[in-house]
């Protein structure tokens, strides 16, 4: 009787196991991930430098930025918008900062917290001539791109801001236990993210509004200040983004990000989100930056000509794509 | 209605701002000479901005910065075709193709406006002259300042890595078969080129990456110089590649930047070849003042198989030995 018991406690857990394991397999993380994966078994075998501590520490560290962008826009594309001002915000806030101590002798800290907000400002603007004004995200975002470009230009004269203080170093060039701090930042707003998506009332409410927005209108939520909200945190999250390159490399450039928007949002794809809305999560973008910075270290250890480099991701973007759409076809 | 009324307003308000900010309000009678570079924000193009400047308030004429945000040859047509429109007087231009270049230049001249080239030239466009130092020329330098530091070195073969901007840029590829041809037949040898897109960060990237991945190279060349724009701390590998062995690995690059001061303080540089922007600025818009005033081009030469006036800016061999003289 005892055995027959414990039996079916061990065929229910098994039960529960398996059911578990096949929500995880079956998502699209998981099968990106298995993508990354590969990629790292295939580099580790023909690239011995590729498999260093140092190589694959870089590697995180260099894609950590555009990761946290591409959270930034993950929320974006899952509201079903798009957000096309990533780079340029990301190039004028790294500016703002880096002149807020160079030009207003600002410490580190309001430096950096001035930057985050001039994103967040701008994101903010983008939502609300998206929600108040009803231009088309594309639209928005697009002349959203070209001001904050100039706004840089302008500011800056075209010289990059040289003279940033030794103590925001720490925040691109730094490390903690020895590991890059870019990653530890990743690490913590993607785990921030994670939770705020998928274990939050607003998280739940950001992807019924992609996945239907009518519906969710009616359903009484507050759709307009939604999406301003996410245009908004997205701009945080780009300044934030450009805040740490500018630290990384020690100066404020008018050019930075000049093009990163594309690089960012085809991390979201390739991790799974859908253009259309409704699809998508933080840890899929995670893994698609992680993707596009393998690829390109991948094609640095193996001198590849850079020409390649466009190439290869946009083969990875169609593949990405076409196996999520043939996996939706099956079920 | 209000809505419209609100955007207008806005739409009124900023546009009348940009136009006084932009200088529209100026009287279009003064002579006005613009200066093209490659692309905004591009730091190397920053001197030539400041001798323009000088150039400007010498001679009393209206000068103007004006350039596309991204270094392509189409933006830069679109570029030179709103000022013929605009009437321009003269116009300097660092060209991002010469053949892309030349029909658009070809349409300046028959408008009236006088043109000339600097840094990147568009020969058969029929500019009045070119300033510069020739990119071509520019790379050979760069290759015998490579030989000479391998000169009587023990190594029968000694690896290279170039470092370039965007694939197929006319100078950056001018200068890389100036240096390929100079150290053709030696015992140097390329085995890696990574572009960067002149996108400083990605510049980083690979020389990082790579010298991580390689660190038995021996040299790098670098056709432009991107990572030296940073600060030496954002280079790690690199600097402990260059100083494990001062002796037998060598950097040399292109262009001196204020901030390549920090590097030949650190002895990560060997040699830089710098090109004179603030000289090719500067003359650029005294020689056009000169054509306008039917006065005739100073310092321009004749050069065999060469259309027009060469000018020539000089430039300059930064190494650790002199280059406290050049940042003073």
């Amino acid at each position: 009787m005892e055995n027959q018991s414990e039996q079916i406690v061990s065929e229910k857990g098994k039960g529960l196991l398996h059911r578990w394991l096949g929500s995880i397999v079956n998502t699209q993380s998981f099968r990106i991930f298995i993508v990354m994966a590969v990629m790292c078994i295939v580099m580790y075998i023909i690239s011995p430098p590729f498999r260093t501590m140092s190589n694959l520490l870089a590697v995180a560290k260099n894609f950590s930025a555009y990761a946290i962008a591409g959270i930034g826009v993950t929320l974006v594309i899952i509201t079903g918008g798009i957000d096309l001002s990533i780079g340029s915000i990301f190039g004028f806030s790294g500016v703002i900062a880096t002149m807020g101590m160079v030009n207003f002798n600002l410490p580190v800290f309001p430096a950096v917290l001035l930057g985050l907000l001039v994103g967040a400002l701008l994101g903010l603007i983008n939502g609300l001539l998206i929600v108040k004004m009803q231009l088309p995200p594309f639209i928005a975002t697009l002349g959203m791109l070209s001001i904050a470009r100039s706004l840089s230009y302008i500011i800056t004269e075209g010289y990059p801001v040289v003279g940033v203080l030794p103590g925001f170093l720490f925040l691109g060039q730094g490390s903690i236990l020895k590991i890059p701090t870019p990653i530890w930042l990743l690490l913590v707003i993607a785990i921030i993210f994670s939770i705020f998506l998928n274990k939050t009332i607003t998280g739940r409410r950001i992807y019924a509004l992609g996945g239907n927005e009518e519906a969710t209108k009616i359903s009484g939520i507050n759709t307009d200040r939604l999406k301003i909200m996410v245009y908004c945190v997205g701009g945080c999250l780009y300044a934030f983004s450009g805040i740490i390159t500018a630290s990384k490399l020690g100066i404020g450039q008018p050019t930075a990000g000049n093009g990163y928007e594309l690089d960012a949002i085809a991390a979201v794809v390739i991790g799974g989100a859908s253009l259309t809305g409704g699809v998508g999560t933080v840890a899929g973008t995670v893994i698609g930056a992680a993707i596009m910075g393998i690829l390109r270290n991948a094609l640095v250890l193996l001198s590849i000509k850079s020409h390649w480099q466009q190439f290869v991701i946009g083969i990875v973007i169609i593949i990405a794509v076409i196996l999520d759409q043939l996996r939706n076809t099956e079920k | 209605m209000k809505k419209l009324v609100c955007l207008m307003l806005i739409f009124v308000v900023l546009a009348g701002g940009v136009l006084f900010a932009a200088g529209a309000g100026e009287k279009a009678d003064k002579r006005t000479i613009v200066v093209v570079p490659q692309q905004l924000g591009n730091v190397v193009f920053l001197p030539a901005k400041e001798g323009m400047e000088q150039a400007g308030k010498d001679l009393g004429v209206k000068v103007d910065w004006v350039a596309p945000v991204k270094a392509e040859a189409q933006l830069q047509v679109e570029v030179i075709e709103g000022l013929i429109q605009k009437g321009v007087d003269g116009i300097a231009i660092s060209c991002n193709h010469p053949d892309a270049l030349k029909d658009v230049l070809i349409s300046a001249i028959d408008a009236g406006i006088v043109v000339s080239t600097f840094d990147a030239d568009s020969p058969e466009s029929g500019r009045a002259f070119y300033a510069g130092t020739e990119n071509y020329q520019a790379g050979v330098t760069c290759g015998e300042e490579m030989l000479k530091l391998y000169e009587n070195h023990p190594k029968d073969r000694i690896t290279v890595a170039i470092l370039e901007g965007i694939p197929g840029a006319f100078d950056i590829e001018s200068r890389k078969a100036g240096f390929l041809d100079t150290i053709k037949g030696s015992k140097l040898e390329v085995v890696y080129t990574g572009a960067c897109d002149d996108d400083v960060d990605k510049s980083v990237v690979i020389v990082e990456d790579y010298t991580r991945s390689n660190p038995d190279i021996d040299a790098w060349f670098m056709a432009g110089g991107w990572p030296y724009i940073v600060q030496p701390g954002a280079m790690p590998e690199m600097n402990k590649w260059k100083l494990s062995d001062p002796e037998n690995h060598k950097v040399v690059t292109m262009d001196v930047f204020p901030s390549s001061k920090d590097f030949f303080d650190m002895g990560l540089i060997d040699v830089a070849v710098g090109q004179n922007f603030y000289e090719m600025g500067y003359l650029s818009v005294k020689n056009i003042n000169n054509i306008l005033d039917g006065k005739p081009i100073e310092g321009g030469m004749k050069k065999e198989g060469f259309p027009g006036l060469f000018i020539d800016t000089g430039g300059q061999i930064v190494t650790p030995e002199n280059y406290m003289n050049e940042f003073q």
